[in-house]
């Protein structure tokens, strides 16, 4: 058990945080289109060309560094489909290079990357498909939260399924999303903090008001509690620490995005503050993770195997 | 980072396991397994004593002292294993973890010869006389007077809520020695035996389950000097320094998983079905329970590395209340016909959700600290 960084980790955040602060951030997203943002093949090329999508071994079943790396991509509203290569590729027999696509299987509709991505992942219930590449062009969606979004009508039969455990690629799908909607929830909780303490009402910053303070003390606590799992997910690697990751990163958004909301007032409704560009995304990634089947029924079964309605 | 367990610690819980599996025994549910219940109050004075004779009582007391040194890990292993069957060393986890921690480091050599070993041992109960009618969250503003005659202090005064105050033989005592004092100055600790002439008892019936509280009135008591612990009016230091041993309080999260699962076990050995809602409102409160965990590992982990108290422990305690009234609201869900059952898990579940954000600090002071400490928002 360790909680600090090792040399290596510290390394590899410096690096990042030097490369995000050139390539993300609010700025590249608003140049991006915003809440409703084109791919970022510029910070993807720049993330490959760095070396940071391969910082897992294939097979490994520890990936916090890994995690750690889409942390901080999360944090800074990168509009990369890093999360799957990240975390997901390293249980995959085959490299992926390229953003891609993960839904569930039987999807149909709407998924987040798919009208960029060169491949389609699809994690059944009892197999995990490739597709790609994709036959026809995906056409883009207009979703206004936070991710490029295409429309998967028509997913093509003839696809390849990998040998490879489904619970096994869901287990990190899971934490993937976790760790996207972790990095989504500190911005959004950080921004906050700062808006209600230069923000002043009745002569006195609204962030010295003890409801605000509890409201916020609540989001610390969510944040913490689902970046905390998250990471020891990453690292254990089972489809139970996953599920829990999931479903408490999900528990987390039910108090973090209402309350961020409510304490930046009416300039949370803007779009010129940045809050959106956070909160919004966060309900894509939320109803990602539920696509793939609810994580806390999921967390139940697996911890009582014999579990049944 | 790294969230693995080394071999001593995956070794150590192994070994636990084994015993607490074969040591514990049939009866070890129900009413027993209920802390603050009258018998695992009684059963705590076995169990605690099979503890020590394996050395497992006090392993992280200095080897002057009977322990061994182990790490806080090793504490924290033994806290979980223990607070996920429902507490067996009953109250004595607090003389083991903190009042036998105080003693030692600002005892007289009488006092730690004295106190520490019936404590090493697993044969003693202890209070602590901390709250009042008018001081609880706001603690130093105790009233309870000692006045100095001699070789004595006078005591007058009423504690409240004091768990185990009916059975114990010590009571770890806050008193005010000086009231001119501003209110942090001016406290004293008094090692008080009990019973004593001029102490009172009387049992306050409580909704939070068998766990009994206590009223404790001192007319004239009589305490000799020699049982001050530490020196005069710095008992506020004395006692914030005994509170840092654990830093983030017991593992409540554990028996939390505990009771939970011992719900859904019952419900499935029933043959009941469990629907969808309770499903999800169980894999909800085992997440919450394991977020929990891993913030108080965090804590533990700071004081492993020896640093400063840091707001990661008010995080840890929230999360621990919020687990608390999570699973208490899966049990209703799963259980809901057998939650009417008294001493039912679901049922204690219910009681103990109930006292998690007073107990050991109110929930509302956590989210202050929380805001100054850890968020820095401005001060109101």
């Amino acid at each position: 058990m360790d909680f600090l960084l090792n040399d290596d980790q510290s390394a590899v955040r410096d690096a990042m945080s030097t490369l995000l602060s050139r390539h993300a951030g609010v700025a590249r997203l608003r140049e991006l289109g915003g809440d409703q943002p084109t791919y970022d093949h510029e910070l993807d090329r720049q993330l490959e060309t760095a070396g940071f999508l391969d910082i897992a071994e294939p097979g490994s079943t520890n990936r916090l560094d890994a995690a750690l790396v889409q942390e901080a991509i999360s944090v800074a509203l990168g509009t990369v489909a890093t999360s799957s290569r990240l975390l997901i590729a390293p249980s995959l027999p085959e490299a992926i290079k390229g953003p891609v696509s993960v839904v569930a299987g039987g999807h149909r509709g709407p998924a987040r990357f798919a009208a960029d991505a060169v491949a389609l992942i699809v994690i059944g219930d009892r197999d995990v498909r490739f597709v790609g590449p994709l036959p026809a062009p995906v056409e883009h969606v207009i979703s206004r939260l936070g991710w490029p979004v295409g429309q998967l009508d028509d997913v093509p039969p003839a696809d390849v399924m990998l040998d490879v455990d489904p619970e096994e690629v869901r287990a990190w799908a899971r934490i993937a999303l976790a760790i996207e909607l972790v990095g989504a929830m500190r911005f959004a909780t950080d921004l906050t903090v700062g808006y209600v303490t230069d923000r002043k009402q009745f002569n006195r910053s609204i962030g010295s008001f003890q409801a605000i303070q509890h409201g916020l003390a609540e989001c610390a606590v969510a944040v913490e509690g689902a970046r905390w799992l998250s990471l020891e997910a990453a690292h254990n690697g089972t489809p139970q620490a996953a599920a829990a990751a999931l479903t408490h990163a999900i528990q987390a958004t039910k108090v973090v995005f209402p309350r961020t909301h409510q304490y930046c007032g009416a300039m949370g409704f803007t779009q010129e503050f940045d809050l959106h560009l956070a909160t919004m995304r966060v309900v894509a990634l939320r109803a990602e993770g539920e696509s793939l089947g609810r994580p806390g029924t999921a967390l139940a079964h697996q911890r009582w195997a014999k579990l049944s309605s | 980072m790294e969230f693995g367990w080394d071999d001593e610690h995956s070794g150590y819980r192994a070994e636990l396991v084994s015993f607490l599996d074969a040591e514990l025994p049939d009866h070890w549910h129900g009413e027993t397994a209920i802390l603050g219940s009258h018998a695992n109050t009684k059963y705590s004075r076995r169990f605690a004593g099979l503890l020590a004779e394996r050395g497992w009582l006090t392993p992280h007391w200095p080897v002057d002292f009977g322990g061994y040194d182990a790490s806080p890990w090793m504490l924290a292993v033994l806290g979980e294993e223990l607070w996920s069957r429902g507490e067996p060393r009953g109250p004595q986890y607090m003389n083991a973890n903190w009042i036998g921690p105080s003693i030692m480091a600002n005892g007289t050599p009488e006092q730690q010869a004295r106190y520490l070993p019936p404590i090493s041992r697993g044969d003693v109960i202890w209070c602590q006389g901390f709250s009042e009618p008018d001081a609880g969250t706001d603690l130093a503003s105790l009233r309870t007077r000692a006045e100095r005659d001699g070789d004595v202090y006078i005591v007058n005064g009423t504690k409240i809520w004091t768990s185990y105050g009916d059975v114990a033989e010590h009571c770890y005592l806050l008193v005010r020695t000086d009231p001119e004092a501003e209110s942090h100055r001016g406290i004293t600790v008094l090692l008080v035996d009990m019973p004593t002439p001029g102490l009172e008892v009387s049992t306050i019936p409580g909704v939070v389950g068998d766990h009994s509280f206590n009223e404790l009135v001192f007319t004239d008591v009589r305490i000799p000097v020699a049982n001050r612990l530490g020196d005069e009016n710095e008992g506020w230091t004395v006692v914030r320094e005994a509170l840092s041993y654990e830093r983030v309080g017991s593992p409540r999260w554990a028996r939390a998983a505990f009771l939970l699962n011992e719900t859904v076990e019952t419900a499935m050995a029933d043959g009941r079905a469990i629907d969808a809602v309770a499903i999800e409102a169980i894999g909800v409160a085992k997440a919450a329970c394991e977020a929990a965990r891993v913030l108080s590992y965090r804590v533990i982990d700071e004081r492993a590395r020896n640093v400063p108290p840091s707001p990661n422990g008010n995080l840890a305690r929230v999360a621990m209340v919020q687990a608390e009234r999570l699973v208490a609201e899966a049990c209703l869900a799963i259980d809901a016909g057998h939650t009417l059952t008294y001493r039912s898990p679901s049922n204690y579940q219910f009681r103990k959700a109930l006292a998690a954000g007073i107990a050991a600090g109110a929930y509302e002071v956590q989210l202050n600290l929380i805001s100054r400490l850890h968020l820095r928002l401005p001060k109101g």
